[in-house]
């Protein structure tokens, strides 16, 4: 009797398995199918010479080599170095401080926030065109407006760090409301109620905000500081369209020396590595994040 | 009332009949539908203008469509090389420019000139040999050229007028003289520059250089932009940029914002293809419509003509194509002499000389003796090779770091001979 009630325990545990197998099984083969091959293709890419019309060669690290060795790979890398964390942190104090200040009472509070959401509903390509020739020398109306007021214009065609500068602020433009939103929802769920025994203990506003309020929304701060770093390390849209790089490939960042790799020199291997080397990149800078996260979720837990 | 079973029943015929649809229609038309991929200039060529609608006698004998797929300079090409390397091309004829093909991709090409064996085109030796050896590499014609787009010089008569000056300059220091003295304040405030150039490739920067006797690579792929003329010519640019006679942002022009530029009288001079001459001229962009004016390019240095850039727009045939006959047969046809003529009229530059000499060409576009003349001493901006895309761009680097006042403009054109050097077939 025994016996078969520890078969039938076995065989229930067996269908129960081959269920989780079977539900699991449609999610894990899109992920092998749309992320892992591409990925391990990728990998292999590069360490092939390959281009269009002719057969890949293998050439073990020659485009790390390559790669590394190329002082305009550098300057992109920095680039795009200076570019992800003025974006993010930016970004973060931006939308932190808006979410702060909208979570309390404002009037009007549906049209402000309407306001901040309002450029994520704009096209990106369309919105950098915009701001392209709001700056454009002579005609743009920014800098007519500067130039009324005597104050010089933004050199961003000519100075690869204004360049960047106005790549920076637009991205940052585009981008605020993804964060602010992410800060805002946390926010809301605070309980107001340890928020008033903190003040009736006498905790002033800003060791409210940082004892309490940061530390309870400080995984939606993770959250955003990552989702923003994997972004803003690919940024490209906003080079591209502003300068291409220009001038002289002095504001160019990694994605456009990629792109340049890839479609203008059709060299396959040098764009793979390119491309591994970004993924390492948002890899090694992800890490100490998620692994923060999973401490404060072990901590919660 | 439909029941559910109906219902589903439907929804699962309509299901089926969209995943099947496409498949099928695409299975049917394969056949008698021709895939081009080119740009926008070559669809209107062909079809649209004073010359007619060239592909719709051709239509209507083959019994076959053509689908016009079209994208800008760069995706042309980009996406010709993607389908040509495809197992199984959805493309029939490709359009490519020729300083973004060479010997490494001639392997995903027809040789033409077996195609030529079996059903010629007529006269195919009227096309210049310099067009045809731009898209030809191991002895193969990888395209048929089509479209040659010559620079001139186009120059705004009102500005000139308004300066006193009667007439376009003879000379490249004449030009560069009056590009300094059409730098100026007008009355309505607008800020005009002398000279308008793109910069996104060497194209318009090299007509200066070799209108004082340099170059940057020559036929037989000698890196001479090293050599004191061509550091004569950079230095000029270079002037001419620190002077502010070339607009600050030079550097981030492409075509189509020289284009604006000209259209909106920001810009007194050019040099551009020919054809631009439409744009710049029309009516209902332009601020100066019939005030800008196109001749060849002034006189070198050396007092011989200044070599014009131009540059060569081919047919090409995928190997992976399905309907290679039928797509020779489209590349023949818009060949023809006659066909070359109507697509002169429609605002193509002929490859046959023989168009300019055409009484409706001559009475229709008002630039075709200045462009059959440009043509006589044209060259390409770099001969075809393999990495001609990443030495133009070392170039354009150089030339901006010397413009930027970064480098001198002799330690910058050296660094061009170091890094393209060994880029260069061997």
């Amino acid at each position: 009797m025994q016996t078969v009630r520890r078969a039938r325990a076995v065989g229930d545990r067996r269908t129960a398995r081959a269920l989780h197998y079977a539900m699991l099984g449609p999610t894990l083969g899109l992920l092998l199918a749309f992320l892992v091959i591409p990925a391990v293709y990728v990998g292999w890419l590069s360490f092939t010479t390959s281009t269009y019309g002719q057969e890949s060669k293998l050439v073990g690290f020659a485009n790390y080599a390559q790669l590394f060795a190329d002082r305009i790979f550098w300057r992109a890398f920095w680039n795009t170095f200076f570019v992800v964390n003025g974006i993010v942190y930016v970004e973060l104090l931006l939308g932190l401080g808006l979410a702060v200040l909208l979570s309390g009472p404002v009037p009007a509070k549906g049209l402000v926030i309407a306001v901040i959401l309002a450029p994520y509903a704009i096209t990106e390509s369309s919105g950098i065109v915009m701001w392209r020739y709001m700056f454009e020398p002579d005609v743009g109306m920014v800098s007519q407006l500067l130039g009324r007021l005597g104050i010089p214009e933004l050199e961003w065609s000519t100075n690869p760090v204004a360049t960047l500068f106005l790549a920076s602020t637009v991205a940052i433009w585009h981008h605020l409301p993804f964060t602010f939103l992410i800060l805002y929802a946390a926010l809301t769920t605070v309980p107001r109620e340890l928020l008033e025994a903190a003040r009736i203990d006498g905790a002033s506003a800003w060791q409210q905000f940082r004892l309490i309020t940061l530390r309870l929304i400080m995984p939606a701060v993770l959250i955003a500081v990552l989702f923003r770093y994997i972004f803003a390390i690919r940024t490209f849209a906003e080079v591209w369209l502003l300068t291409e790089g220009g001038p002289a490939r002095l504001s160019e960042v990694l994605a456009i020396y990629l792109y340049r790799e890839l479609f203008k020199y059709h060299q396959f291997g040098m764009a793979a590595a390119t491309g591994v080397f970004m993924l390492a990149m948002s890899l090694a800078i992800a890490l100490p994040y998620l692994m923060r996260m999973y401490r404060e979720v072990q901590r919660g837990g | 009332m439909n029941s559910r079973r109906d219902v589903l029943k439907a929804l699962s015929g309509m299901a089926a009949a969209a995943a099947a649809g496409p498949f099928a229609s695409g299975v049917a038309h394969a056949a008698d539908r021709l895939t081009i991929i080119a740009h926008a200039v070559h669809k209107t060529a062909a079809t649209t203008g004073a010359g007619g609608d060239l592909t719709a006698a051709w239509r209507a004998k083959q019994g076959a469509d053509i689908e016009w797929l079209t994208f800008g300079v760069e995706a042309v090409n980009e996406r010709a090389f993607k389908e040509a390397s495809l197992a199984e091309g959805n493309a029939d004829v490709v359009f490519i420019l020729d300083r973004y093909t060479g010997p490494q991709f001639a392997g995903m090409f027809e040789d033409l000139n077996e195609w030529q064996k079996k059903d010629p085109i007529p006269q195919m030796s009227e096309i210049p040999a310099g067009m045809t050896a731009a898209h030809t590499f191991g002895g193969k014609l990888t395209a048929v050229p089509f479209r040659h787009a010559t620079h001139g010089l186009h120059y705004n008569t009102e500005f000139f007028a308004e300066k006193g000056i009667a007439e376009p300059p003879r000379t490249v220091e004449q030009a560069v003289a009056l590009a300094e003295k059409l730098t100026y304040k007008r009355g309505d405030g607008v800020q005009v520059y002398g000279l308008v150039m793109n910069f996104d490739d060497p194209a318009t920067p090299i007509d200066w250089i070799r209108g004082y006797g340099g170059d940057f690579i020559t036929s037989d792929y000698k890196i001479v932009i090293d050599q004191p003329a061509a550091v004569r010519g950079v230095t000029m640019l270079c002037d001419l940029y620190k002077k502010g006679v070339l607009p600050k942002n030079s550097m981030n022009l492409k075509t189509e914002d020289v284009t604006t530029f000209m259209q909106q009288g920001r810009g007194a001079m050019t040099n551009n293809p020919f054809n631009r001459y439409l744009a710049y001229n029309d009516a209902k962009a332009s601020k100066y419509p019939g005030k800008i004016a196109v001749v060849a390019l002034p006189l070198g240095v050396d007092g011989k003509p200044m070599p014009a850039k131009t540059s060569v727009w081919a047919m090409a045939i995928p190997k992976n194509g399905r309907n290679k006959d039928k797509a020779w047969s489209l590349v023949r046809y818009l060949s023809l002499p006659e066909n070359t003529i109507a697509e002169t009229l429609n605002g193509n530059g002929p490859v046959r000389p023989s168009a300019y000499e055409d009484a409706k060409v001559k009475a229709l576009i008002p630039y075709a003796a200045a462009e059959k003349q440009a043509l006589a001493s044209a060259r390409l901006v770099v001969p075809g090779f393999a990495n001609n895309a990443k030495a133009m761009d070392i170039f354009i680097e150089e030339l901006g770091n010397a413009m930027l006042g970064n480098k001198e403009p002799q330690a910058a054109m050296s660094e061009v001979k170091k890094r393209v050097q060994p880029l260069l077939p061997t």
